[in-house]
């Protein structure tokens, strides 16, 4: 695996808080990562360790392979939205982008034609000359989003980047994002779970200043291993489905969700076989309202974080 | 791309973004209010004092303030006075004979400067690290290049508001002295302001070093304030007991660290001590500028 990102034992305290407690993180080159953990986990600490906007108090970085970030070293190849900081206010965004994109390398020309470009595809090129303190606070975060993809660099961090979006715009940058996909390391905080697993293909759960788990969303939602039949009832014969489904996988029956889950290999079963061979044994026995494949990433985090 | 690019970039941006901030504008029409009230002001006083020495010294009375200063600068109990007043035979040397409406735009332009810098340049900093906007930039350029960008952007701003306050100045000038203030003069009174300029560049290395420390715009002008009223009384303290003994030996090394001692050196005609002066006065302001750096360097943003 090549690593855009590196991070061993990082430690950052705010007083006699720590609010990264030895962590250690691997981010895989062009990867789509997301960032979970609960409020106060670690995760903005992070990213704004990662760019240098906060000094760690030990620990190693290694962005890009050319240890911390330095930006005589990675200026132009590395961007972050950050959290909570606004844009000047008196900028105009046209005006803004370009300054951005020159500061990244750009020749003049393209870094207008970048800015230009830009500002249409979120959707904002019909405000390009409007100073920033008359946009919406949602016009400004598709600005901020959208200054980190200026140049192509590649590395990006973007903290929250759907918080404040309408949901047509939430949409518009899922899509822009997931266009990158491949391209570019992109790493997403987020405390939405639907979106870090439509966006990212991997996945950290981050508590307390630590990595608890990374993996990629696959792995850790299961979808080649879990199935999951969501019942009216329980059903009247376990035996009967036990034996269905034989050597070839195992049963577990929740009877408060009525939930039953068959864990299996997709090597040794294709999930439509075993469907075919568990749904006519399940029907005869009690109703069935939904399948499943694998569990949710909010599953999966809420059963690792408790 | 070098560091002197970003630099370069950061500047350009920064006079073009402090010139559209209305607190900027605000302080420069006021810097140029006040210097065309100060010269009508000082030419009416001018014209005041001309009035009363020519009935003392029963010379015709002039329309035109100015026309008896100038015949003044020969006679001798003036110069006493006026060599009195500079307290520096030097300083008196080179200004005498000059005409009074540059060394009016002379005195107020040094007068004036620290607090236009405090006006000006003390809130640029702080208020791109308070709303976090100092982020988008930090990852693409280096820390030192912001500031230094940020310092050059205010130091050419106020090379602006002396080159548009001085135009005013003479305008003002013209109009009140007519052939008295004559165009020539313009050149001088450009000179002084671009001595006025150099004398800023410590005051803005100090107020920008200083603003380095905080993430507050209003606290930020509180302290560039309180540095002046220090340094008003650091120089009052300095001047009165340098002539002392004892403890009093160690004052002029510590007056060498504020521009106050440098100031003179800029009154001058020659070209010796006035390089001095500027080199000093420079250097200081990037100390100034660089104590603050130093502090900032590893801060969190």
């Amino acid at each position: 695996m090549i690593t855009a990102l590196e991070i061993s034992n990082l430690v950052k305290c705010y007083g006699k808080r720590r609010a990264l407690d030895g962590l250690t993180l691997r981010i895989p080159r062009y990867s789509v990562t997301g960032l979970v953990g609960s409020n106060g986990a670690g995760k903005t600490t992070l990213m704004m360790t990662v760019a240098g906007f906060l000094t760690p108090n030990s620990g190693q970085i290694n962005l890009l392979g050319n240890g911390p970030f330095d930006a005589d070293v990675h200026g132009g190849r590395f961007s972050i939205l950050p959290q909570d900081s606004e844009l000047p206010l008196t900028s105009r965004p046209l005006e803004l982008l370009t300054h951005y994109g020159r500061l990244q390398g750009l020749s003049l020309q393209d870094a207008q034609k970048s800015a230009s470009a830009m500002l249409e595809a979120i959707n904002l090129g019909d405000r390009a000359n409007s100073p920033i303190r008359s946009l919406s606070h949602g016009m400004r975060k598709r600005i901020m989003a959208g200054q980190c993809f200026l140049g192509n660099p590649e590395i990006i961090l973007l903290d929250e980047p759907l918080n404040g979006l309408d949901p047509r715009e939430a949409t518009r940058m899922r899509s822009f994002i997931a266009k990158r996909r491949n391209e570019q390391t992109i790493v997403i905080s987020s405390h939405n779970l639907n979106d870090i697993e439509q966006l990212c293909d991997h996945v950290a759960f981050i508590e307390k200043g630590k990595t608890l788990r990374f993996a990629p969303v696959e792995n850790m939602t299961r979808k080649a291993s879990i199935l999951v039949y969501q019942l009216t009832g329980m059903p009247a014969d376990m035996l009967l489905l036990e034996q269905t489904l034989g050597e070839k996988g195992k049963l577990d029956f929740n009877p408060e969700t009525n939930r039953l889950t068959c864990h299996y290999a997709e090597q040794s079963i294709p999930a439509t076989e075993l469907n075919q061979r568990m749904i006519p044994v399940i029907l005869s026995q009690c109703g069935l309202i939904s399948i499943t494949q694998g569990s949710t990433l909010e599953e999966e985090y809420l059963k690792h974080t408790v | 791309m070098t560091p002197f690019i970003h630099v370069w970039r950061m500047t350009c941006y920064e006079w073009f973004d402090a010139l559209r901030s209305r607190r900027a504008l605000v302080a420069l029409l006021l810097y140029m209010a006040t210097s065309v009230g100060t010269m009508y002001w000082s030419i009416s006083l001018l014209q005041k004092v001309e009035k009363e020495l020519a009935s003392i010294l029963l010379l015709p009375a002039s329309e035109h303030p100015g026309a008896i200063a100038t015949t003044l600068w020969k006679s001798k109990p003036f110069q006493g006075i006026m060599r009195q007043v500079s307290k520096n035979n030097e300083v008196f040397n080179d200004i005498q004979g000059k005409n009074p409406v540059e060394l009016i735009y002379a005195w107020l332009s040094f007068f004036y400067m620290p607090l236009l810098v405090v006006l000006i340049a003390a809130n640029r900093i702080p208020e791109e690290m308070g709303s976090g906007a100092v982020r988008y930039i930090a990852f693409r350029t280096s820390r030192g290049a912001w500031v230094l960008g940020k310092f050059f952007g205010q130091v050419s701003l106020i090379a602006l508001a002396v080159i548009i306050s001085g135009l005013c100045a003479y305008a003002v000038a013209r109009f009140r002295l007519g052939r008295y203030a004559p165009v020539e003069i313009v050149w001088n009174m450009a000179f002084w302001a671009a001595r006025a300029w150099i004398y800023s560049i410590p005051f803005v290395g100090l107020i920008m070093g200083l603003s380095l420390f905080t993430k507050s715009a209003s606290k930020s002008t509180i302290f560039g304030i309180l540095a002046l009223v220090g340094l008003a009384i650091i120089t009052g303290v300095t001047t009165f007991f340098r002539a002392g003994t004892g403890w009093c030996v160690v004052l002029p090394y510590i007056a060498a660290l504020f521009p106050s001692d440098y100031e003179m050196l800029l009154w001058r005609s020659s070209p010796q001590p006035l390089i001095t002066g500027a080199i000093f006065l420079v250097t200081l302001g990037f100390t100034y500028l660089g104590v603050g750096y130093f502090f900032f360097k590893k801060r969190d943003l």
